[in-house]
C-alpha cells in the first residue's frame, strides 16, 4: 500500500517544489542530471572491462598504500572528493576493483581533499569543474557515435564526467540562495554543545550544498569576517567532513551492492574521524598550533590553521582506520546486504514469456530460448558465486589464475537463497510454458521444445551441483595442505574457464567459433575429471592428501564433472538453434566421445 | 491423396529431396572454409607465440580445428556418395 502511494507523493511533491520556487527545480535536475550522468560513467567503464582501464586501475590499486595514493592524487587534480568517491563506486559498480581497493581510494580520496583546503584557505582558488563540463559533454557525444569500442567507451566517461560536473553545477545554483541565507553569527555558541552543534551546521551545510569545498569557503569567510570564533570554525570542518559523503551515497542509489557497500564505509570513515577529532579537539588544537608555528604560519591566520586542521584531523582517520579495512569490509558484507540476502525476498520473474505467444510457434519457442538464456546468464552469476568468484572478472580477458585470487566474499553465498529467488520461479514459469507450447505446437517443433526443457534443467543440476561443491570448496581452497588447496583451485579455474566460453558462445552467432568453443569444453571436461586422468590416485597413493580429504575431493570432482557437463548439454541446446539449416551439420561436426579417446591417446603417446 | 502425400509428390516433382541435400553441402563446404581459415590464422599466432601456456592452447586449438576439419571432409564425401 505504502509502495504504491510513494511514487505519486514522490511526483507530486516535486511538481509543488517545482511550482513553488525556481531555485527548487535546478537542484532537483541537478540531480537528476547527476544520476544520469553516473549511469554513462558506469555504461564507460564496462567497455573498458577486460582491457586497458582494467590494467591501469589493478596496478594503481592492487596494494592498499597503492589505492590511498591513487585517492589522494585522483583528488588533488580534480578537486572533488565527492567525484573521487563516486568514480570508484562506479569502478566497484563495473567490477573493476574490489570493496578493499574502493574503500582504500576513499580514505586517499579523503586526504586529498584536504589540498582543497589549502587551497582556498592559502590563496583563494578552486578549480572550476562546471567549466569542463560543456567540451566534455560535446566530444563524449561526438565518441559515443563512433563504431570503436575504446572511443565509445571513452565519450561514455567523458559524457558521464560533463553530466555529474553539470549536475553539481545546477545543485550549486539552486543552493546559492541558501548559502546567502546562512548567517552563522547568530549560532555562535561555546564549548561542547557549541562543538556538536556547528559540527551539525557543518554536515547540513554540506548536504545542503553538496560540496564541502563550499561549505569550507563560507567557514573561511566567516572566519574572516571574525562571524564565529575559531572553534566552531573546527567544528564545521569536521561537520563539513562528514556531510561530503551525501554525495557517494546518492551516487551508489543507482550502483549495485557493492557501490552501496563503498558508500558505507565512506561514511563510517568520515564518521569514526569527525567522532575522533571532537573528541581530541583540544589536543588537535595543540598540534595545530605547533605545527604552525613550525612551517611559518602566522598565530592569527586562522584560514591557513584551519587548513592544517583538516590535514591532521583526515591523516589521524587514516592511520587510525587502515589497520580495520578487513574488518570494515567484514562489516560491510554482513550489514549492507542485497534484498535477496537480507530475506527480503523478491522473488524473479520471466520476461519474455506470455500465453498469447503460445498460438505463434516461432515467436513461442523464440520467447523460450530468450527466456532460458536469461536463465543462463542468472545461473552463471550465482554459479560464480558459489565459487566465491567475481561474475565481472570471469566474463572478462583477465587472467583466470588472477581471477581466483579475487574472491567475491570472505563468507559463502547462500546458494539456495539465490537459487530460491533468482531461478526457481523463472525455471517453473519456462517448463510451465514450454509444457503448454507441446500441447499446442504442431509436431515438427515439439522435439525442439522438449530439447529446451532439457537444456534448463541442465542448467539447474549444474547449479545445484555448485551449491554441494560450495561447501568443502569454501573449506580447501584456502588450505594448508598446498595439494588439496592447488585441486579445489583448479576445479574452480576450470568451471570459470567453461563458463568464460560459454559466455562467449552465447554471444557469438559465428558457426565455427561455436563448433571450436564446445568441442575445446568436451575435451576439457574430460580431460579434468581427476578420477579418469590418474590425479586422485597419486594423491592417494603418495599420501600427499588425507583419507577425509581424498573422499570430499572425489566427490566434489564427481559434482565438478557434472557441472560441466550438464553446462555443456545446455550450452550445446541453447547456442546451436535447433531448426536451422546447418543445426545437425553443426551437432555432427562437434567432437564426441571417441574422438576426445582418440585425441587424449594420442596425446598421452606424444 | 492425403495431405503428406501431396505433399511428397510435390517435393519429387520440384526436387527438393535434392535441394535439401545441396543446401547440407553448400552449409559443409561454407564450415570448411571458414575452419581453414582458422586454421591459417592459428598457424600464423602460434608462429609468433612464446608464452608457454598461449602456446599450448594455441595448439590445442589447432588440434580441434585440426579434427573437425576432417569430420567436415567425411561428411562432404558421405553425402556425394549418397547421390
Amino acid at each position: 500500500m505504502i509502495k504504491n502511494l510513494l511514487l505519486p507523493l514522490i511526483l507530486a511533491l516535486l511538481a509543488y517544489g517545482f511550482w513553488i520556487s525556481p531555485d527548487f527545480k535546478g537542484i532537483a535536475a541537478g540531480i537528476a542530471i547527476f544520476l544520469f550522468g553516473m549511469l554513462f560513467l558506469e555504461e564507460g567503464f564496462k567497455k573498458f572491462s577486460g582491457g586497458v582501464l582494467e590494467n591501469i586501475l589493478q596496478r594503481s590499486t592492487d596494494k592498499l598504500y597503492k589505492s590511498v595514493g591513487f585517492g589522494v592524487i585522483a583528488t588533488t587534480i580534480m578537486q572533488s572528493s565527492s567525484l573521487v568517491s563516486v568514480l570508484s563506486i562506479s569502478f566497484l559498480g563495473a567490477g573493476l576493483i574490489g570493496l578493499a581497493e574502493g574503500i582504500g581510494i576513499i580514505f586517499g580520496a579523503n586526504l586529498g581533499t584536504t589540498t582543497g583546503a589549502w587551497l582556498v584557505a592559502g590563496f583563494g582558488l578552486k578549480v572550476d569543474i562546471a567549466a569542463y563540463a560543456m567540451p566534455m559533454l560535446v566530444f563524449g557525444i561526438v565518441f559515443i557515435f563512433q563504431k570503436s569500442k575504446t572511443l565509445k567507451g571513452l565519450g561514455y566517461i567523458l559524457a558521464g564526467l560533463g553530466f555529474l560536473f553539470l549536475g553539481i553545477h545546477y545543485m550549486k545554483e539552486g543552493f546559492e540562495a541558501f548559502k546567502e541565507n546562512i548567517d552563522l553569527a547568530s549560532l555562535s555558541v561555546g564549548g561542547l554543545k557549541g562543538l556538536l552543534l556547528f559540527a551539525l551546521v557543518g554536515i547540513v551545510a554540506t548536504v545542503v550544498m553538496q560540496s564541502s569545498h563550499a561549505t569550507l569557503v563560507l567557514i573561511i569567510t566567516a572566519l574572516a569576517a571574525g562571524q564565529i570564533s575559531y572553534d566552531n570554525a573546527l567544528a564545521l570542518a569536521i561537520g563539513a567532513n562528514v556531510g561530503t559523503t551525501i554525495t557517494a551515497i546518492i551516487g551508489a542509489m543507482s550502483s549495485n551492492i557493492e557501490g552501496k557497500r563503498l558508500a558505507g564505509a565512506h561514511l563510517i570513515f568520515n564518521l569514526v574521524t569527525g567522532i575522533i577529532a571532537i573528541a581530541f579537539i583540544h589536543q588537535l588544537m595543540i598540534a595545530v598550533e605547533y605545527l604552525s608555528a613550525f612551517v611559518g604560519i602566522q598565530s592569527d591566520d586562522y584560514a591557513l590553521k584551519l587548513a592544517v586542521f583538516h590535514t591532521i584531523f583526515n591523516t589521524i582517520g587514516i592511520v587510525v582506520m587502515l589497520p580495520f579495512i578487513d574488518n570494515l569490509v567484514k562489516f560491510l558484507e554482513r550489514y549492507v546486504v542485497s534484498k535477496e540476502q537480507s530475506g527480503e525476498v523478491s522473488i524473479a520473474r520471466a520476461h519474455y514469456l506470455s500465453d498469447a505467444v503460445l498460438e505463434f510457434p516461432t515467436t513461442a519457442l523464440s520467447a523460450l530460448y530468450q527466456e532460458s538464456r536469461a536463465l543462463y546468464e542468472k545461473s552463471f552469476e550465482i554459479i560464480s558465486y558459489g565459487l566465491n568468484l567475481k561474475p565481472k572478472r570471469v566474463d572478462s580477458l583477465a587472467d583466470l589464475d588472477e581471477v581466483l585470487k579475487e574472491e567475491y566474499s570472505t563468507t559463502a553465498v547462500d546458494m539456495d537463497l539465490l537459487y530460491n529467488t533468482e531461478v526457481k520461479g523463472i525455471y517453473g514459469e519456462i517448463l510451465d510454458f514450454a509444457t503448454k507450447a507441446q500441447g499446442n505446437f504442431p509436431a515438427e517443433h515439439i522435439e525442439e521444445v522438449h530439447k529446451i526443457k532439457l537444456a534448463n534443467r541442465a542448467l539447474v543440476e549444474a547449479l545445484k551441483d555448485t551449491k554441494h561443491l560450495q561447501k568443502n570448496m569454501q573449506r580447501y581452497k584456502n588450505h594448508k595442505n598446498g595439494y588439496i588447496k592447488s585441486e579445489y583451485n583448479k576445479i574452480r579455474k576450470n568451471i570459470a574457464e567453461l563458463l568464460r566460453d560459454i559466455n562467449t558462445l552465447m554471444k557469438t552467432g559465428e558457426e565455427d567459433v561455436i563448433i571450436v568453443l564446445l568441442s575445446k569444453a568436451r575435451i576439457h571436461a574430460q580431460k579434468n575429471d581427476i578420477l579418469s586422468n590418474g590425479v586422485l590416485d597419486d594423491l592417494i597413493r603418495n599420501r600427499l592428501i588425507t583419507n577425509e580429504m581424498a573422499t570430499s575431493l572425489m566427490n566434489d570432482s564427481t559434482y565438478a564433472y557434472n557441472i560441466s557437463k550438464n553446462l555443456i548439454e545446455m550450452a550445446e541446446i541453447l547456442c546451436i538453434p535447433q531448426k536451422s539449416d546447418s543445426s545437425n551439420i553443426d551437432n555432427q561436426m562437434i567432437i564426441n566421445e571417441d574422438d576426445i579417446k582418440e585425441l587424449l591417446e594420442t596425446k598421452e603417446q606424444k | 491423396m492425403s495431405v503428406s502425400g501431396f505433399i511428397q509428390s510435390v517435393k519429387e516433382y520440384l526436387s527438393l529431396k535434392d535441394f535439401e541435400k545441396s543446401s547440407k553441402k553448400k552449409s559443409v563446404k561454407s564450415l570448411l572454409k571458414k575452419l581453414r581459415t582458422k586454421r591459417k590464422e592459428l598457424k600464423k599466432r602460434l608462429a609468433i607465440t612464446i608464452e608457454k601456456k598461449q602456446k599450448q592452447a594455441l595448439e590445442e586449438e589447432l588440434e580441434i580445428v585440426a579434427l573437425q576439419i576432417k569430420k567436415g571432409k567425411n561428411i562432404l564425401h558421405e553425402l556425394d556418395a549418397k547421390e
